[in-house]
């Protein structure tokens, strides 16, 4: 071994800054790549990463890493592991494929930015490891499904999804390009590593590892939990960007690009996230509901580490957030069972009576708020009339979020309003705030139900929306247990 | 069924992706890395943001605007086939050859028998590249973020790696260096900033170098980096220096920079011919466009090209700066006529 640590030289490979002479520093950093928030220089010079790693020791680590998840790859095909995988959880493993190996691939865009346009040499490598990082993401988690795809068709929107504009994919990658595909630098220090990395991360990735180990998806569990070891380590970039904004006291800039980024990514990871732990994972799996996670991880773990540095709860903690914790997502479940031919798998109702009991205990209130909405959905199955159950209008979709608006299912009225003479829905009061504080991101972009209404979506129909969004029949979502829940449900009953 | 016929059928792929138009199936290294880029060329606009969002018309202006167009860059094909994981394999083994190389010099005390004259060369002329070697890496992390397939900007997610690791291997002597001689400054960052920024035989290289940063239109980024400074900089800093420091007895960083030359550059440089050739293979008249880049280039990157020169020439028992110059130009243009240019 070289005779130096690496603590002894780590300052000497770090310290790359210089003043530029020949061109600029707006050159080279431009504010719509690298938004200064009026912080120059060398003021950015001490950036300081809590995690430090030097290149031997980053290809030696992630080498042994693939080597794993890769061995277990190949030991596993040779099972049929796959084959006796609950339907519920194979639903929620094609989601999370759908709309993750791809964005983690536009996150290492997100990450080659940093590593550009940071305004460090220490933020640039880490960013360079966390590029690398990424790149790795996307490819591990599509080279899994890409196996699987003999034993589904629906496998192959872990690589098409992203090229469709199923709604969705819609809402997917309106948040993932927000976040960092199309956002400068410094935002994305604070809104991928720091906001969404350390929190929401954490809940799919370690929270459905732990329930994918329950449920006896060794393949599934060891390859998300490894990745999150990347997570962990390239999050971090996140703590010293803040820091330097808030010393050079632009913590209400910082505080903002938190609450909107916060927000955006609690919607997409209810829709996700909630409705694969709480109703895709079968029930003798589940280590614990949604909510908990989320008290446990967001609210308690990620809410500590973010006072610690003198930040404040979002504005909306109390008001809207802690609420929506109740019911958010078994409103979003609901309308993706009703309109699962528009999704590229197979919405498992979840509802068995077993399953209702556990809903209650855990969600106090359930039955009341939406056990009668699936009473109904219930007896039109038993009476065979299958075509109720099925969707005849389109939803509002939330100009913010693009997830349809839900709200009504607890009585909370949409929220129409205007921006320059257009006319936009929101499904909640934050999501108009997110818009409404900068328009520049948002203002000519079209939902999925203005595109509709644009005359873009032909013929104006189910049928037309399907092939805009780029659902072909092999693919469409139908009831994951082919209604058995019910008969379970009904011989229950009787 | 057998468990060997068992184990035939699962490794079997049939099926492949949807989005996959050609007969054959696809190799690992294309399943993982084809139509990966779903933005490019996306309507309205790249990214699921307004039109007007300023990193969308930076990417229409940039990468969708440039000059160095063609209909289908997905059928670009990294001469190395390297995805993620094969890539950080070589890499682990490359990584794990400089610490035996380190290793074996260090038991044999070498830092410590150095020359004097060597060591000051390695302090004015040497050292401070880790500056301009930084911004080879952000310039790759450039090209990369705006290249139209995944198969371009994978190769130069590895080519921006393949410069912290050259970076990372110089820090580490610069402080080996000071500590075994006594020499704190041969590791002080102030003073290698200080060299790289006012010192004259680094100015035209920090000029070319800063004012690459800033070439943003994606096609002349990969011309400016790849056929301009990065030839003109790895023959100085790899080829030259490793003759240099091979005449000074210094054999551990004369074999380091063999290690760079034979695996990183030889990489940039596999990849640069591949990209080139695929390019005027599908628009002939690429040539000429990419001949105006590296001639608009070119007084920058001799500029530099002669301070390095220069600089190289103090060394005891070096060239004359007029052969080492020529020797670095004939180097640029090498790769230049290799590429058919
Ligand atoms: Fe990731
Ligand atoms: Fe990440």
């Amino acid at each position: 071994m070289p005779k130096l640590q690496r603590r002894d030289y780590y300052d000497t490979a770090r310290d790359m800054n210089w003043a530029f002479s020949y061109v600029n520093e707006d050159e080279v950093f431009p504010e719509e790549l690298s938004k200064s928030f009026g912080i120059k220089g060398d003021e950015w010079w001490g950036w300081d990463e809590p995690y430090k790693l030097t290149y031997r020791e980053y290809v030696h680590n992630q080498a042994g890493k693939d080597d794993g998840i890769y061995s277990i790859r190949s030991t596993i095909a040779r099972s049929n592991l796959y084959d006796n995988l609950d339907v519920g959880w194979k639903s929620a493993i094609k989601a999370h494929y759908g709309a993750i190996p791809v964005p983690e691939y536009f996150a290492s865009i997100g990450e080659a930015r940093m590593a550009r346009f940071g305004r460090a040499a220490a933020w640039r490598n880490m960013a360079t490891f966390g590029t690398l990082d990424e790149c790795r993401h996307g490819q591990a988690q599509i080279y899994f499904p890409y196996c699987l795809l003999g034993k589904d068709p629906q496998f192959d929107w872990a690589h098409k999804a992203m090229h469709t504009n199923e709604w969705g994919v819609i809402a997917a990658r309106s948040l993932f390009d927000d976040m960092f595909t199309a956002n400068d630098a410094v935002s994305t220090a604070i809104q991928l590593t720091f906001t969404f990395e350390t929190g929401f991360t954490n809940l799919q990735f370690l929270g459905m590892a732990s329930d994918a180990l329950h449920v006896g998806d060794i393949e599934f569990g060891a390859l998300i939990s490894s990745i999150q070891t990347d997570e962990a380590r390239h999050s971090q970039q996140g703590e010293p960007t803040l820091r330097i904004m808030i010393q050079n006291g632009k913590k209400a800039e910082a505080q903002k690009l938190v609450d909107q980024m916060f927000w955006r990514s609690w919607k997409l990871f209810a829709l996700l996230t909630g409705i694969s732990m709480d109703y895709y994972t079968p029930l003798e799996s589940r280590t614990m509901s949604f909510k908990e996670f989320m008290q446990d991880w967001i609210c308690r773990q990620f809410m500590d580490q973010f006072k610690d540095l003198g930040m404040d709860l979002p504005w909306y903690w109390e008001k809207h957030f802690l609420p929506e914790l109740d019911w958010v997502h078994h409103a979003y479940h609901l309308g993706v069972w009703f309109w699962r031919p528009t999704v590229w798998w197979n919405p498992d109702a979840g509802v068995s009576a077993a399953e209702r009991d556990w809903l209650e205990q855990k969600y106090p209130g359930w039955n009341a708020r939406f056990g009668k909405l699936w009473d109904v959905i219930a007896d039109n199955v038993r009476a065979g009339r299958i075509g109720k159950t099925y969707p005849a209008t389109l939803p509002i979709v939330c100009n913010c979020c693009h997830i349809p608006i839900c709200s009504p299912s607890v009585g909370q009225a949409p929220r129409i309003t205007s921006h320059n003479g257009r006319k936009l829905s929101f499904c909640c009061e934050v999501c108009e705030w997110v818009w409404k504080s900068q328009p520049e991101r948002y203002d000519t972009h079209l939902s999925v139900v203005d595109r509709f209404l644009a005359g873009q979506i032909q013929p104006p129909n189910l049928e037309g929306a399907l092939q805009y969004m780029g659902i072909t029949p092999e693919v469409a979502g139908n009831d994951a247990e082919g209604y058995a829940w019910n008969r379970m449900a009904s011989l229950a009953a009787e | 069924m057998t468990a060997m016929t068992a184990k035939a059928t699962a490794r079997k792929q049939k099926k492949t992706w949807s989005l996959w138009t050609e007969r054959r199936l696809p190799s690992e290294y294309e399943a993982v890395t084809y139509k990966f880029h779903s933005h490019f060329r996306r309507a309205p606009a790249p990214f699921e943001l307004s039109e007007g969002w300023s990193i969308n018309q930076f990417y229409l202006k940039n990468r969708e605007g440039s000059k160095f167009a063609l209909d289908d860059w997905e059928g670009y094909r990294d001469p190395r086939a390297y995805t993620y994981r094969r890539y950080v394999e070589d890499q682990r083994d490359r990584e794990v050859y400089c610490d035996n190389l380190i290793d074996e010099f260090e038991r044999l005390d070498s830092y410590r028998k150095l020359s004097r004259p060597w060591l000051d060369f390695l302090g004015r002329h040497y050292l401070p590249v880790r500056f301009p070697g930084h911004a080879m890496q952000m310039s790759a992390a450039y090209v990369a973020q705006m290249a139209p397939a995944a198969f371009v900007t994978n190769t130069f997610y590895f080519q921006m790696g393949n410069e912290m690791r050259r970076v990372q291997r110089q820090a580490y002597l610069a402080k080996a260096l000071a500590l075994d001689n006594g020499r704190a400054e041969l590791a002080d960052s102030d003073a290698a900033r200080g060299l790289w920024t006012q010192a004259p035989q680094w100015q035209g290289l920090r000029e070319l170098i800063e004012k690459q940063l800033i070439a943003f239109d994606w096609g002349e980024a990969f011309v400016s980096r790849n056929l301009v400074v990065r030839p003109i900089f790895d023959h100085v800093f790899n080829a030259e220096i490793a003759g240099l420091a091979k005449a000074n007895g210094d054999d551990l960083l004369s074999l380091l920079h063999d290690d760079f030359r034979n695996y990183d550059e030889a990489y940039a440089v596999e990849n640069t011919k591949a990209l080139v050739s695929y390019a005027t293979g599908k628009v002939a008249s690429h040539a000429g466009l990419l001949r105006d880049w590296i001639g608009k280039w070119a007084p920058l990157g001799e500029r530099a090209a002669r301070g390095l020169s220069e600089a190289l020439a103090t060394a005891p028992g070096a060239d004359s700066a007029e052969a080492l110059f020529q020797r670095t130009m004939a180097a640029q243009a090498k790769l230049v006529a290799d590429c058919g240019l």
